[in-house]
């Protein structure tokens, strides 16, 4: 018997589809590193969030999906502020990377993560929920081979991508992205330019924790919505940023796909029972032959 | 410090002991610990607590106050074991009830036998519970090896002999899975078509499903926890398996959350379970009446029935054991209430069969019920529907060859 190539092209499809959505998780997180040097544990629990708000607003209010996704995104993204405003700002303001504030950030990160879980299982309880929304009016991709992509893949990888576009536009072609890109270079200097260095930081907290959202809402309807999802969304968008270069927009991406796609061959050509090993091999390959990423500036100290 | 202050020191010292030791006596004290992060945990472990409550207000035990202390242990082994030792050494219970989960139980077994403490196991369906030897274990709910071999049957004979098996790692269902599949083979000298070792939330299924799809398999096996098992389900489905492929469930598909989760992706599924709520017997029908009642809860599944059963089969022992209950009593009333538990025989209630335990420390002796439904899903959802497909009783020693 040869090789199945149908198989092939199948795996690299739903890898390609799963691997956006990390890719929009690890962009969020790379935003927020780019801007503020942190790194935010907390990010998996604003996916969470954000998946929760989704099926509120379109299975408990009964709006339509796109309409439920902008919503969860704009409730997640002031929850973000909210969070970033009450009880970030001490520390983001005294600095981020090696100091002590940095330190004190990370540890805040995974102290709000835990508040964050508590918090969400006692609105929601433990139990998982089913995201059922009606996409059939969607086409269902067919390849050849009898290979399907079910039309909830198939809009996750469209929104993802006019996710992506979106940011990409908003930071070129907007004067705010151009302030939010000028904090991230350099907050003083930002600062002395006349930007409005705390409210540039709010933005940046509120587009990541958007766009978290937005991942999460694309997942409820594949993997239905709990409390716990965030942890290993978390951890494959962290191995998908450092694979691309932590703070790489671009490289975000890129490593959420090289993340799902590798993830899924692994599964199916290596062994399906350890799936989740191989985002975090792959993260090791990288890192022995480019320790700073794909797309990542080799640099130890920001301008 | 003076002589006085010592023998002042000593007194008050004996009297705190005394009064402690006063409050432990004539209560019957029962440790109960279960998963209960769910809206049905939290559920049945209200009702065992509710039944203990009716119990004494009918005026308990010969007298005697139950007096229970329920923990949750998540379902995590730490927490059960942590939780067996406190109510173990802390509040010296007579009896201990669980837990829910067969990789809670498990350890907690190695505790009660050691410290002595009778353990009733009212959901987890591991084989290895009962096969690890305690005298001081027993189970009310049907073991896995039993309900690997109606399935297997079932499946041989009217399905195909050609499964793929997803199997997650919690440890009911990598027994269950090891069990359906070691029944195929030794029946119908089949090996699995295709096996996938998953982590206990999985979330991600498409690849082992587009493997699946291309293996042209008679049926799936999923062994997985409720909330996992849906999420594969829904995915077999959009990976473009039909359903002439059958879905085979674990005993953990007839909780509620299954239906609830996989909507209509689990219309056809079918699974052994120890308790269907489509039974016609009036018994049946009261407890579900009284469950929807009192818990709001649309269909009661096998983990209520067996913690209503546990709690009856309870006071039975313990109306029947010799309890001194005094304040040097408390080794001779655990093992008065063992023996008691031991000897009964033929407890009908809502399980799918009688219940009967014996003196033996063996498997044979100790997995009280031997009959199996055989239970299909006819309509997902929060109001989902069933039918019993068959009903099957095993021999005591079936599965241990």
């Amino acid at each position: 018997m040869g090789f199945d190539y149908n198989s092939l092209l199948a795996f690299i499809i739903f890898g390609v589809t799963i691997g956006v959505v990390y890719g929009i998780v690890a962009l969020g997180i790379s935003l927020i590193y780019s801007g503020l040097d942190i790194v935010h544990f907390a990010h998996g629990e604003m996916y969470m969030f954000g998946a929760f708000f989704g099926l509120v607003l379109a299975v408990d209010v009964g709006l339509p999906y796109p309409i439920a996704l902008i919503g969860a995104m704009i409730m997640t993204a002031i929850l973000g502020m909210f969070v970033e405003r009450v009880f970030y700002r001490k520390l983001t303001s005294a600095g981020g990377g090696y100091t002590v504030a940095g330190m004190g950030m990370i540890i805040c990160g995974f102290g709000m993560s835990v508040a964050l879980v508590n918090v969400a299982y006692f609105i929601w309880g433990a139990e998982a929920e089913p995201f059922a929304v009606n996409l059939d009016y969607l086409p269902r991709l067919k390849f050849s081979g009898d290979i399907e992509v079910p039309e909830s893949y198939f809009l996750t990888a469209i929104i993802s991508l006019v996710m992506m576009g979106g940011l990409h536009y908003f930071l070129r072609h907007t004067r705010a992205g151009l302030a939010v890109r000028a904090v991230a270079h350099n907050k003083d200097i930002a600062y002395l330019m006349g930007i409005n260095v705390p409210l540039m930081i709010s933005v940046i907290f509120g587009l990541s924790c958007a766009l978290a959202a937005g991942a999460g809402v694309l997942i409820g309807p594949m993997q239905s919505v709990q409390v716990e999802m965030g942890y290993l969304m978390l951890m494959k968008a962290f191995a998908a940023a450092v694979v691309g270069g932590f703070g790489s927009l671009p490289g975000a991406i890129l490593g959420g796909i090289m993340v799902g796609v590798f993830e899924n061959l692994g599964a199916a050509y290596i062994s399906p029972s350890h799936k989740d090993i191989y985002a975090f091999l792959l993260l090791i390959l990288v890192l022995m032959f480019k320790p700073s990423g794909l797309l990542g500036v080799e640099a130890k100290v920001k301008a | 410090m003076g002589i006085v202050n010592k023998v002042y020191a000593g007194v008050i010292a004996a009297g705190i002991g005394l009064s402690a030791t006063a409050a432990f006596a004539e209560d019957i004290r029962v440790g109960i610990t279960m998963r209960m992060v769910s809206e049905n945990g939290q559920a049945y472990g209200r009702m065992v607590m509710d039944e203990i409550n009716a119990i004494n207000e009918s005026g308990g035990i010969h007298g005697n106050m139950i007096k229970a202390t329920l923990m949750n242990d998540e379902c995590k082994s730490d927490k059960g074991v942590a939780n067996a030792n406190k109510l173990i050494f802390q509040e010296k219970i007579h009896l201990l009830i669980g837990s829910t989960c067969s990789s809670v139980s498990l350890p907690i077994v190695d505790v009660t036998a050691k410290a002595g403490v009778p353990q009733l196991v009212p959901h987890s369906t591991n084989s290895k519970i009962t096969q690890k030897g305690s005298e001081w274990v027993f189970r009310i709910p049907v073991s896995g090896r039993y309900y690997g071999g109606v399935n297997a049957k079932y499946v041989g004979e009217n399905i195909g002999t050609k499964i793929a098996y997803i199997c997650a790692a919690d440890a009911a269902s990598v027994g269950d899975c090891a069990n359906m599949q070691g029944q195929i083979k030794k029946r119908f000298g089949v090996e699995p078509a295709y096996v996938a070792d998953v982590q206990e939330k999985e979330v991600d299924f498409r690849s082992h499903m587009q493997k699946i799809k291309s293996m042209n398999v008679d049926g799936i096996m999923v062994a997985a926890l409720a909330e996992t098992m849906a999420r594969a389900l829904v995915q077999s489905y959009e990976a473009g398996i039909g359903e002439d492929v059958r879905r085979i469930g674990a005993s953990s598909a007839s909780n509620a959350p299954v239906p609830k989760i996989a909507g209509d992706a689990v219309k056809g599924v079918f699974f052994s379970a120890a308790y269907a709520a489509s039974d016609t017997r009036p018994i049946a029908k009261l407890f579900n009446e009284m469950v929807k009642t009192r818990y709001g809860i649309h269909a009661p599944d096998h983990d209520f029935s067996q913690a209503y059963d546990l709690v009856r089969i309870m006071e039975m022992a313990m109306k029947n054991a010799d309890l001194k209950l005094d304040s040097g009593s408390l080794d001779a009333d655990r093992t008065a209430l063992r023996d008691a538990i031991a000897s009964v025989e033929g407890y009908q209630g809502l399980a799918s069969g009688p219940i009967s335990f014996c003196a033996a420390a063996t498997p044979q002796c100790r997995d009280g019920n031997r009959t199996a439904v055989l239970i299909g899903y006819t309509k997902g959802g929060e109001n989902f529907e069933t039918e019993v497909l068959a009903r099957v009783t095993m021999e005591p020693d079936f599965g241990l060859e």
